[in-house]
């Protein structure tokens, strides 16, 4: 019974840094309505970010934050202007080979500055955990997952109350009705996917303290957060979070009963399975989804 | 004329092709040929479904499933692999049939994440069934020189199978582009809608022809195991090599023309040879770069491909001769 | 004996009912006009037929083939040919275009091709079959749209605005086509904004408002009810 409670804990744990990748590719998706294939490049360059800030000058991860997010965040608006902007009128095909050329790139960049080695920082705290009635919690995942939870609960916040919230709200809900409703859609691009990028990349600063960096580390984020945010439904926050949590205990007890080898390919058949089954996502409403080739 | 010029240079660059073996003792000369002519034949196959618009970046795995197929016949069984063949393209199929499956209900680029997802899948399969597919060690081919057993003592046969590989294929892709199947993916890939209404059931034609594809994939699995002796999961269900690579040779050829996969290969397999082996060998990572940047380029500027470009050219003279024609008829 | 049976056809997008029970009938050989103020319906309408969109009620039956249930493409083979609103030419030259119909009732190309032909020649394209559609005129797509849709030898052929936008020598050019259709059996519906074209094409016309058939009968007969009047002036009577 135990086991069962201990892989259950360390899958909630996982799956609250899932969700908070997820949600921004949720995001970015919802509002500009394309699929950045280079998503998991994203988590790839704010773990790597992390990892020197601490190795150059000695900061903790987590105080690295006050750096990587806003350098994120702009990173985020440049790919949006730069990538993104100039390919969005064009075909489906274009915008796929566009996204993966621009993951190819960033991934062997990473690889030419920073090698390949597996790369970690270690904190005073990456070892430490707690036992709370016999579960061992692993503390930077008990930190990992507070966090998320607490800045998908301000992201929701933000969306709920204030105005450009209510605009990105209706941006994902209708991209045509939200014109007609006199929303800039276009105007909101950037800061969606500046948000977005945020979000994914406090996602990844928070692996950090308990997970290896190296160059094609962001490969399986994109594909999960895809998994993610289909699961969940497009444009959904909640729905992103429970499937988030969803996903890490999939991953968690796949990895402990069937074999560590194919945790991903469990869920990656969970996929594929709700693809099939239900495309619009468990929770989600799923609107906006016929625009990007889903029926 | 034109046509007939086509034909002529054609059937001249194939009996070129026919006896470079025997002026090119250079094993590097024959091996690079014979990639060439695999990947042509794989980005052929590749093409199939993209006619109807449909960009797989998970071929690999039928690339995978037929050469475990057939390796697993003939190390484990003794099956020739001739006759798995037949086992590597129906296996192969049954891949495609599950992919195909979410094709039901979704398109464009869910059907690109599910492709991915797919290989991903079968890649973790092959590593962990250990007691099937021996694991991340992956299987060997013995060394047994024999037509029945695919294994020859020089690189000779398999430049001229893969030849006759390259040139099958590319012929079947032609056929299919010009038969009904080939009419009803183009429409799809333009109206989906209007295709339907037109009475086109759009769902079984990208079914179809996700199934030519795997198919034909699955044997080229077989073909290049046989080849290359060894059969490990990373390579076999490589994303860079049997995934990306035909889509990027598709894309910069001409992505659902029939002489874009021949012109992506013949340009991009050499290409990648010498990135990987001079670049590749400086920095690591340079020649993806490279690749990146190639594609970012191609799709930024020439969308449809180096065939695009090329077309023009042909039509133009094509659109010479047309024009005269109306005026032919009033006369007659 | 009807053609087309259409039995209190609904449907409701969400809170919206867009096509509200309609009942209609068309004979054999007919051809009628689908009329109403902008937003009635007419579209979904022709949707709901052909198959574009699934009917939330009711029963749609061709020649005593009930087509409700049928995807799109099965009720083409059952004989509904229609036109895009929204002109829709796929990617590739005129006659490869009228083929892609052709090539769903035969798999020989050649056949095809000379179907396709005959088409193009009826609907007077054929010297602009290798033309690429996207260089063509609007009155020359929609004809492309048209002679589409017969290539499939449609029993029942929906119409969708075929003279929209046209100036009006093109009118004048295209407007014989629909009787010269019709007199090679096949009946019609059409939808058109342009009333005079409307009046003197049409035998009959179905004229519907805010998703419901509000009046039908030979164009004089339409044109003198009081609803249809209403309908267009838009003032509300509960009477109608």
């Amino acid at each position: 019974m135990d086991l069962y409670v201990q892989v259950l804990v360390s899958g909630l744990l996982l799956g609250g840094v899932y969700a908070l990748i997820s949600i921004g590719l949720n995001l970015i998706f919802g509002v500009v309505r394309i699929i950045n294939f280079a998503h998991g490049e994203m988590v790839m360059l704010s773990m790597y970010l992390t990892f020197w800030l601490n190795h150059l000058y000695g900061l903790d991860p987590y105080l690295s934050v006050i750096i990587v997010l806003p350098v994120m965040f702009v990173f985020g608006v440049m790919f949006q202007r730069l990538v993104v902007q100039p390919i969005l009128t064009t075909s489906a095909t274009m915008k796929i080979f566009t996204t993966v050329g621009i993951s190819l790139l960033l991934q062997n960049l990473a690889l030419i500055f920073w090698k390949g080695d597996f790369r970690t920082v270690r904190t005073s705290y990456s070892m430490s955990s707690l036992e709370v009635l016999d579960i061992i919690i692993s503390v930077p995942r008990l930190v990992a997952f507070g966090t998320a939870l607490l800045s998908i609960i301000i992201l929701y916040a933000f969306l709920k109350y204030t105005y450009v919230g209510k605009a990105l709200r209706a941006i994902v809900e209708d991209h045509s009705v939200a014109r007609l409703m006199g929303v800039g859609v276009e105007k909101h691009y950037w800061f969606a996917f500046g948000l977005g990028t945020m979000f994914t990349a406090l996602g990844g600063v928070l692996l950090v303290p308990f997970s290896s960096v190296y160059p094609t580390v962001g490969v399986p984020f994109t594909l999960l957060a895809f998994v993610v945010v289909v699961l969940g439904g497009l444009g959904s926050m909640s729905g992103t979070f429970l499937a988030g949590l969803f996903i890490g205990c999939v991953e968690s007890f796949g990895g402990t009963f069937v074999s560590p080898g194919l945790k991903e390919a469990i869920y990656f058949a969970i996929f594929i399975l709700v693809l099939l089954v239900r495309p619009q996502g468990l929770f989600g409403k799923g609107k906006g989804t016929e625009e990007v080739g889903l029926k | 004329m034109t046509k007939n010029k086509l034909y002529i240079i054609g059937a001249f660059v194939f009996l070129v092709l026919l006896i470079i073996p025997l002026f090119y003792e250079s094993t590097f000369v024959l091996h690079m040929y014979t990639l060439i002519f695999f990947y042509t034949a794989l980005t052929a196959a590749w093409n199939i479904p993209a006619f109807g618009g449909q960009l797989s970046l998970g071929h690999a795995s039928f690339f995978g499933i037929g050469a475990y197929t057939a390796a697993i016949l003939y190390v484990n069984y003794g099956v020739s692999p001739w006759i798995g063949i037949v086992a590597a393209a129906a296996a192969a199929m049954v891949g495609g049939l599950v992919l195909s499956l979410p094709l039901i209900r979704l398109r464009g680029p869910f059907f690109t994440l599910a492709s991915i997802a797919f290989a991903e899948v079968l890649r973790m399969i092959a590593i962990d069934w250990r007691s099937l597919t021996n694991g991340s060690v992956g299987i060997n081919i013995p060394f047994k020189p024999s037509l029945m057993n695919l294994t020859f003592q020089s690189g000779m046969p398999f430049y001229y199978i893969s030849l006759a590989l390259a040139v099958g294929v590319v012929y079947l892709t032609y056929r299919i582009r010009s038969s009904a199947l080939g009419f009803h993916l183009r429409a799809a890939a333009s109206d989906d809608e209007a295709a339907k209404a037109l009475g086109v059931n759009t769902t079984l034609t990208h079914f179809i022809a996700l199934m030519w594809s795997s198919g034909i994939t699955g044997v080229l699995g077989l073909f290049y195991v046989f080849y290359i002796y060894v059969l490990e999961p990373q390579t076999f269900f490589s994303l860079d090599l049997f995934s990306l690579q035909p889509a990027l040779n598709g894309i910069i050829g001409g992505m659902g023309t029939v002489w874009g996969p021949v012109i992506g290969a013949i340009l991009m397999t050499p290409l990648g040879e010498f990135l990987r082996f001079y670049l590749g060998t400086i920095q690591q990572g340079l020649n993806f770069v490279v690749y990146g940047l190639v594609l970012v380029l191609t799709v930024r500027f020439i969308p449809g491909g180096i065939v695009s470009l090329l077309t023009p050219m042909i039509k133009r003279k094509k659109a010479k001769k047309t024009a005269n024609l109306p005026k032919e008829t009033e006369v007659a | 004996m009807a053609l087309l049976e259409v039995k209190q056809l609904t449907k409701r997008f969400g809170g919206l009912v867009a096509v509200n029970q309609m009942n209609f009938e068309v004979a054999q050989g007919e051809i009628v006009g689908l009329i109403g103020p902008n937003g009635a319906g007419k579209t979904t309408v022709f949707n709901l037929i052909s198959g574009i969109l699934p009917a939330t009620e009711g029963s749609i039956v061709l020649n005593n083939c009930e087509l409700s249930r049928m995807p799109a493409h099965r009720r083409s083979l059952a004989g509904i040919g229609r036109t895009f609103q929204v002109v829709r030419p796929f990617e590739m030259t005129v006659l490869e275009n009228v083929m892609v119909p052709a090539l769903t009732r035969t798999k020989n190309t050649a056949k095809a091709r000379k179907k396709a032909f005959q088409v193009l020649e009826m609907m007077g394209l054929d010297e602009l079959a290798e033309a690429e559609p996207g260089n063509l005129t609007l009155a020359q797509r929609k004809r492309i749209e048209v002679a589409r849709a017969l290539a499939t030898d449609p029993k029942l052929l929906l119409l969708d605005e075929v003279l929209a936008g046209l100036n009006p020598t093109e009118v004048a050019e295209n407007l014989p086509l629909i009787r010269q259709v019709r007199d090679k059996g096949v009946t019609i519906i059409f939808i058109e904004h342009l009333m005079d074209a409307m009046m003197s094409v049409s035998e009959r016309v179905l004229v519907m408002d805010q998703g419901s058939l509000i009046s039908s009968g030979t164009p004089t007969e339409v044109t003198n009810d009081e609803c249809v009047i209403k309908a267009y002036l838009g003032e509300e009577d509960p009477q109608c």
